[in-house]
């Protein structure tokens, strides 16, 4: 009898259909918090949860600290200083970072306060991004289907939800930008002092009817340069894994259409396959632009508080 | 009344590529003369260029997103 309900319940699954939007609004949020990898308690009524982005972002900190430091550390334990392997790479993305990013926004002066916090954004955000283009959870659900074969509630089976990308959550983006609008008054003020720095905000020695327009608009874009941060980041990484889903699931809708899986494949092997490998190429290159951008425009606003011209 | 209203989004996102892409055109073109007017001059173009085009592009994300809010929170059925 169970059998035959269980039969029953498959088929009304099937007969619902392919609902394109929801597959690919799952493949890119975050896993809910009614699953959570790991349960961790509630402190001051927010849960501590762990769910699929944060474990990523976890993820991405490990990877990042190890190789980092394995490396630096190597190099350093040499007996004759002389970069090689992986070294190489770190120092030029560093000189990188310092020369054309760091140096000719914020200065020579303070170049050496802000390299460090702004090569770890570089760094952090570009293998978060990164790590969403590696179909590492994809494969594993491969595994999992024809090899592992785990339970229905199992650890493996929960790893599967939500998406890989964790700077395509909002939130890991907003506390990202968080820290550059402290960075913004922090390098104002170390530059001019706590007070000064907030004089700064809007130009001096013009007529008074003049400052009840420009306090509220100076005030209104300390806000928006972050949240132009927040939004930008995150918008651009979930946009191309969207485009890349939805011109995927035409296998899926022309199956549906036609009733049959010849259908479903043909598109695939002649629109799907190949546009989505074009798009996969350009998000590559929008991981590599969006963590420049990020670290960039974080230059151009601490920049901004330091050399004040009016 | 549902149908009305996935125009107006397509609509919107439609509007928000076409002004996107003439402020990217309107810059790439600019850059470009500006580089063949003066080809050791060309580092310096491609920074000055860089900032406003990844503002501009923050404004057209900004507004996809918006777009694509109306969309998720709009009315169902």
């Amino acid at each position: 009898m169970l059998a035959q309900e269980q039969a029953q319940a498959v088929a009304a699954e099937a007969h619902k259909g392919f609902d394109a939007g929801e597959t690919i609004i799952e493949h890119v949020s975050n896993s809910g918090l009614d699953h959570p990898l790991f349960h961790l308690p509630r402190v001051l009524g927010i849960d501590f949860s762990v769910t699929k982005h944060v474990l990523m972002l976890w993820l991405v900190a490990a990877f990042v600290f190890v190789v980092v430091t394995w490396t630096v550390r190597r190099y350093l334990g040499q007996d004759r200083r002389i970069p090689s392997g992986f070294m190489n790479a770190l120092e030029s993305v560093v000189e990188f970072v310092r020369d054309s990013i760091v140096l000719p926004n914020v200065g020579k002066k303070w170049v050496n306060t802000w390299t460090p916090l702004l090569l770890t954004f570089f760094i952090f955000i570009l293998c978060a991004n990164a790590i969403g283009l590696i179909p590492v959870f994809d494969t594993l659900a491969v595994l999992d289907h024809f090899v592992f074969r785990t339970g229905e509630n199992s650890f493996v089976k929960q790893l599967l939800h939500g998406g890989t990308t964790a700077t395509a959550n909002f939130n890991v983006t907003a506390a990202l930008a968080m820290i550059t609008f402290g960075a913004i008054i922090v390098a104002g003020s170390k530059a001019h002092g706590f007070i000064k720095h907030w004089k700064n905000l809007v130009p001096h020695g013009l007529a008074w009817p003049i400052y009840i327009l420009l306090i509220p608009i100076e005030i209104m874009g300390m806000f928006v340069r972050p949240f132009a941060l927040t939004m930008r980041l995150a918008a651009n990484m979930t946009g191309g894994h969207i485009a890349i889903l939805s011109i995927l699931s035409f296998v899926f809708l022309f199956t549906e259409l036609f009733g049959r899986a010849a259908a479903g494949v043909g598109v695939g092997l002649a629109v799907s396959v190949p546009l989505s490998v074009g798009i996969s190429f350009l998000e590559i290159i929008v991981v590599l632009v969006q963590a420049y951008v990020f670290t960039l425009l974080t230059a151009v606003f601490i920049g901004m508080a330091i050399h004040v011209h009016h | 009344m549902v149908g009305f209203y996935l125009i107006s989004v397509a609509i919107g996102l439609g509007m928000i590529v076409i002004g996107a892409a003439l402020g990217i055109g309107k810059f790439a073109a600019a850059a470009a003369d500006g580089i063949a007017r003066q080809p050791a001059a060309a580092d310096k173009i491609t920074a000055a260029v860089n900032l406003p085009l990844f503002l501009l592009e923050g404004v057209a994300i900004l507004a996809e997103v918006f777009t694509l809010l109306v969309l998720l929170l709009g009315p169902k059925g």
